[in-house]
């Protein structure tokens, strides 16, 4: 199979069967040069702009939601065609007929399409609600099954932020596909596997991948459909670089109109694009301001993309992010860099464009990274606090050189890899349901099966044997409940559009997590290190702790307490490994928490380590907050301890340093901090968000919004605009820890 | 051979500011000065945390990933009252490849073998309420000839030193003395005060204002730099 759009392009084995990363490989053109070749914002840009920033505004003022579509069931097709400016859009396409306007999605849950219109005082209409009386959603299968057990995990809070009433998420199509070889053909691929499984035996497996097959090409279809409401068919491969771009948004746009998955991820797109830029350029029908212009106007729809949320849900993840993840850089596995030219272009988006949180660019770090590419990743991170950085080294030797992060830090081939997203579990709830013999600590109610309180000192090892026990209860009941709602939302809300841009046979993983890692770790460590006595209260729970003497802390590169949340990852991981899972997905673990930690420490009540009722929990796998005393470079070598080996999902480190404390001008800053990236995923670290900035700013944006308006910082494992963040939310930002403030 | 051993208050990792690159920072006890305005008053007498050589290179060693561009920052207290140790860490960090481990010091104890041995000097002149030390000058004399970089560091204390008559001094040291490559007034600051009034001692520099940006350029300017 040839196309004549391909011409230029050299001849691989991806002419015969769907193989971007083999394109990629073959055709791509390593930069190591720096980034003196950047061209600014056009003046096309400027206005584009100028009109983005009064709708974003706009917004705002609004109470976070411009405009909602009631009447519509957001779908492919729903919707006419949306601009900004028709005569100004270069790359087109929204989700709904205008910008910022959201469409309602109720295959999740209808309880939570109609109260998250509701909040912003919209009503869902009739029409909708008398549509979905008569249909399953993912919601109401989930609960159609839940057990008692279940929900009292649910209820208190044990088990949370479970995607049971919304769109799972975290599943990377591969956008790619539609503009390397246009819609028909993937039509025609997936016709061809339908067929050949049509002489399987017609177990239950099989019917369901046949029916699943022929959604995913009425999908197809359907996405066919949407692209001509805009005047484009892209039934063949992309020509040029402005149609890769449109035809590869086109098929992110099918998947955000279709799901509203908490993470929408982008996948690895930079240097396949820069494939056809670079053909562009050479042939002289593009010069580099053009090439400029084009990832812009891409960016800015990226940008604009919206889902409708509840307030709760908003609590969970907060600042509105769609977690639209691009991952740039990186290494190939011959060695080359895969940083291009348009790395460069989709980082300097926050120049040309201002900063912001979404895309939520994250860079693949290698050692091997060019040096100027380094260099220039630290000062965008100094300039703009927008982007994240995950090890490569370590992630390269699972997943291959084709792979993206989803959400924030979860890895996954793109087109052959996706994930059952599992949000994840409070451990230091756990801990407190130990010694409370299995009742919750808040609630009283008898969660897990009953077991001995602990009265008097605690004994490390007597806590850990019963510890031991309520982890298997555990992960039991979680691993259990994911099978369920992972069932229900393949049953409800399958994901049509993006699994039929992945191969017909992919790699699941059924994605578990933490919260509470440094709670949890720094309690046992107390009640190892130091004396520990519970205080009873009144209701014969557990109140209070009485602590004597200091005890080690997490975050100081102290092994005997760093071994200790070595020790609970690992126990945890193999624990959920004994559990069977949906369609045989494998077990993986992330330590994550997004700015969930906020409202797990508000549910949990006060805990050995001195941590106090309803105080927030640190981030993902940080340091409890201020309890880092031996330097930035310690702090990050207890969490590069954690073993990514159990935590294949990911560990999430978000780090705060003040711009001083990294060198006394820019140049030291950008090359210091550069070094730090370097020995933090040298040294095993998987993850981490860097900001660069004063405390003392974010107490006046705090209090003076208009002064900083587009003020963003990394969170756990994406950025937010500061002003979108809760109260509680913003205070927890400020009482984090930032080194160098000593 | 007898275990190698010293009193160290702590060891940061990651700073920034106390010399080139990324460093770790051993923060010795025992200090030879009561200064006025410092910044570390819990390392001036001898008490600290005992460590051996073998654990101090160890812990270390967990940074080299880190500080490649950068390295090791022997501060206090006074790195040179324990000046035999000191020879001892700086063959060790070299033979573990960090090449570059500088000693900050008030430069009155002039130890020549330990000048030779490490990588760069960072001498505070105090130069508060006082003339330079002679024995500074003796320091300093031997950094030139045995061809040790200086970098010269001083507080700027508000009205107690960024006088002309103060700053002439300094500008004479950095013009007498070749080795001085690079001098650095750092603005005097409170921020220690807390640490004052845990170990239950007066902070002597209370009464003086703190020290800002705009003082530093004056100075700057004054002796011609910048």
């Amino acid at each position: 199979m040839k196309f004549e759009q391909w011409k230029g392009f050299k001849e691989g084995e991806y002419q015969d069967k769907i193989d971007v990363r083999g394109f990629i490989n073959l055709n791509y053109t390593p930069y190591e040069g720096d980034k003196s070749f950047l061209a600014e914002a056009t003046p096309r840009t400027k206005m584009v702009m100028e009109k983005v920033n009064k709708l974003l505004k706009k917004e705002m003022d609004n109470g976070g939601v411009l405009d909602v579509d009631t009447e519509k069931v957001s779908g492919l097709l729903a919707y006419d065609a949306g601009y900004i400016d028709k005569n100004l859009d270069i790359i087109v396409g929204f989700q709904t007929d205008e910008p910022l306007k959201r469409g309602v999605n109720p295959f999740g849950g209808m309880r939570m399409a109609r109260q998250a219109c509701e909040a912003y005082g919209y009503k869902l209409s009739d029409k909708i609600e008398e549509n979905f009386k008569y249909s399953t959603t993912h919601n109401d299968g989930v609960f159609s099954v839940y057990t008692d057990e279940m929900r009292a995990a649910r209820k208190v809070g044990i088990i949370t932020g479970l995607p049971d009433a919304y769109g799972r998420g975290r599943i990377i199509g591969d956008y790619r596909r539609v503009a390397l070889y246009g819609v028909d053909y993937l039509i025609q691929q997936k016709k061809n596997d339908k067929a050949a499984y049509g002489n399987n035996d017609m177990t239950e497996e099989n019917i369901r991948t046949l029916e699943e097959l022929h959604q995913q090409i009425q999908a197809l279809n359907d996405l066919k459909g949407m692209a001509q409401k805009y005047g484009f068919d892209i039934s063949q491969p992309a020509a040029n670089a402005k149609e890769a771009i449109q035809w590869l948004y086109f098929g992110y746009l099918a998947a955000i109109k279709e799901q509203n998955g908490a993470a929408m991820s982008l996948g690895r797109t930079s240097t396949f694009l820069d494939i056809y830029i670079q053909r562009d350029l050479d042939n002289g029908v593009l010069t580099e301001e053009q090439a400029q212009e084009l990832m812009d106007d891409f960016v800015i729809k990226l940008r604009l993309s919206r889902q409708l949320r509840t307030p709760e849900y908003n609590d969970l993840f907060g600042g509105d992010p769609t977690w639209t993840t691009e991952s740039v850089g990186g290494m190939s596995l011959d060695g080359r860099t895969l940083v291009t030219k348009n790395s460069f272009r989709v980082l300097n988006t926050l120049y040309t464009l201002g900063s912001a949180p979404e895309p939520n660019l994250t860079i693949l770090w290698s050692d091997e990274l060019p040096d100027n590419f380094k260099k220039f990743c630290a000062q965008v991170s100094i300039d703009t606090d927008s982007i994240q950085y995950e090890n490569d080294d370590l992630m390269r030797p699972m997943y291959g050189d084709d792979y993206a992060i989803a959400c924030c830090v979860s890895a996954m081939q793109v087109g052959k890899q996706m994930q059952f997203f599992g949000a994840r579990c409070n451990l230091a709830k756990l801990l407190l349901l130990t010694l409370n013999g299995g009742k919750d600590e808040n609630m009283g109610i008898q969660v897990a099966p009953e077991g001995k309180q602990f009265k008097g000192k605690l004994d490390y090892d007597e806590v850990m044997k019963a510890f031991d026990k309520y982890n298997a209860w555990l992960s039991r009941l979680y691993i259990n409940t994911l099978n369920v709602i992972h069932r229900m939302h393949d049953k409800y809300a399958y994901e049509k559009i993006q699994m039929a841009l992945h191969d017909t046979e992919v790699t699941r993983f059924m994605a578990c997590g933490v919260a509470g890692l440094s709670v949890i770790v720094d309690s046992l460590s107390a009640i190892k290190y130091a004396e520990v006595t519970p205080i009873y209260g009144e209701s014969g729970l557990i109140e209070d702790f009485e602590i004597k003497g200091d005890f080690p802390k997490y975050g100081n590169d102290d092994d005997r307490v760093d071994a200790i949340a070595v020790d609970i990852l690992t126990k945890f991981s193999n624990e959920l490994k004994k559990n069977p899972t949906y369609r045989g997905s494998q077990h993986t673990l992330s330590a994550l928490t997004i700015t969930s930690n906020v409202v797990y420490g508000k549910k949990t009540g006060t805990t050995p380590d001195g941590r106090k009722k309803g105080e927030p929990f640190a981030p993902g796998a940080n340091p409890m907050h201020n309890r880092e005393v031996c330097g930035a470079l310690a702090s990050l070598n207890s969490v590069s301890k954690l073993p990514y080996s159990c935590c294949q999902d990911g560990i999430s480190n978000t780090f705060s340093i003040l711009p001083n404390a990294l060198g006394e001008n820019s140049d030291k800053r950008i090359s210091n901090l550069s070094d730090m990236l370097n020995g933090y995923f040298v040294n095993g670290g998987h993850h981490l968000n860097v900001n660069v900035l004063d405390r003392e700013k974010l107490v006046t944006a705090m209090e003076h919004p208009d002064m900083y308006p587009n003020i963003t910082i990394r969170v756990s494992g994406y950025a937010v605009n500061f002003h979108k963040l809760s109260k509680p939310q913003q205070l927890e930002v400020l009482k984090r820890t930032y080194h160098g403030d000593m | 051979m007898e275990i190698c051993k010293a009193r160290i208050d702590s060891v940061y990792n990651g700073s920034a500011v106390d010399g080139k690159g990324l460093r770790c920072v051993v923060f010795f006890t025992g200090c030879n000065m009561r200064c006025g305005f410092c910044h570390n008053p819990e390392t001036w007498t001898e008490k600290g945390n005992e460590v051996t050589l073998d654990d101090l290179v160890s812990k270390i060693r967990r940074y080299k990933s880190y500080i490649k561009n950068g390295g090791v920052t022997l501060s206090g207290g006074e790195p040179f009252l324990q000046a035999d140790f000191c020879k001892q860490l700086i063959k060790a960090l070299h033979a573990e490849g960090i090449d570059s481990v500088i000693i900050e010091t008030n430069g009155l104890i002039c130890d020549k073998d330990l000048i030779k041995q490490c990588d760069g000097v960072r001498l505070d002149v105090k130069n508060q309420d006082r003339a330079v030390d002679g024995r500074v000058l003796d320091f300093l004399r031997y950094c030139c000839e045995s061809g040790k970089d200086v970098t010269l560091t001083n507080v700027l204390v508000p009205s107690l030193n960024d006088t002309p008559q103060k700053l002439d001094i300094i500008k004479n040291l950095k013009n007498t003395y070749p080795c001085i490559k690079e001098l650095k007034f750092l603005a005097f600051r409170k921020l220690c005060e807390s640490k004052y009034a845990r170990l239950n001692l007066p902070f002597p520099y209370e009464r003086y204002p703190e020290g800002c940006k705009s003082d530093l350029d004056r100075a700057y300017a004054y002796v011609g730099i910048r």
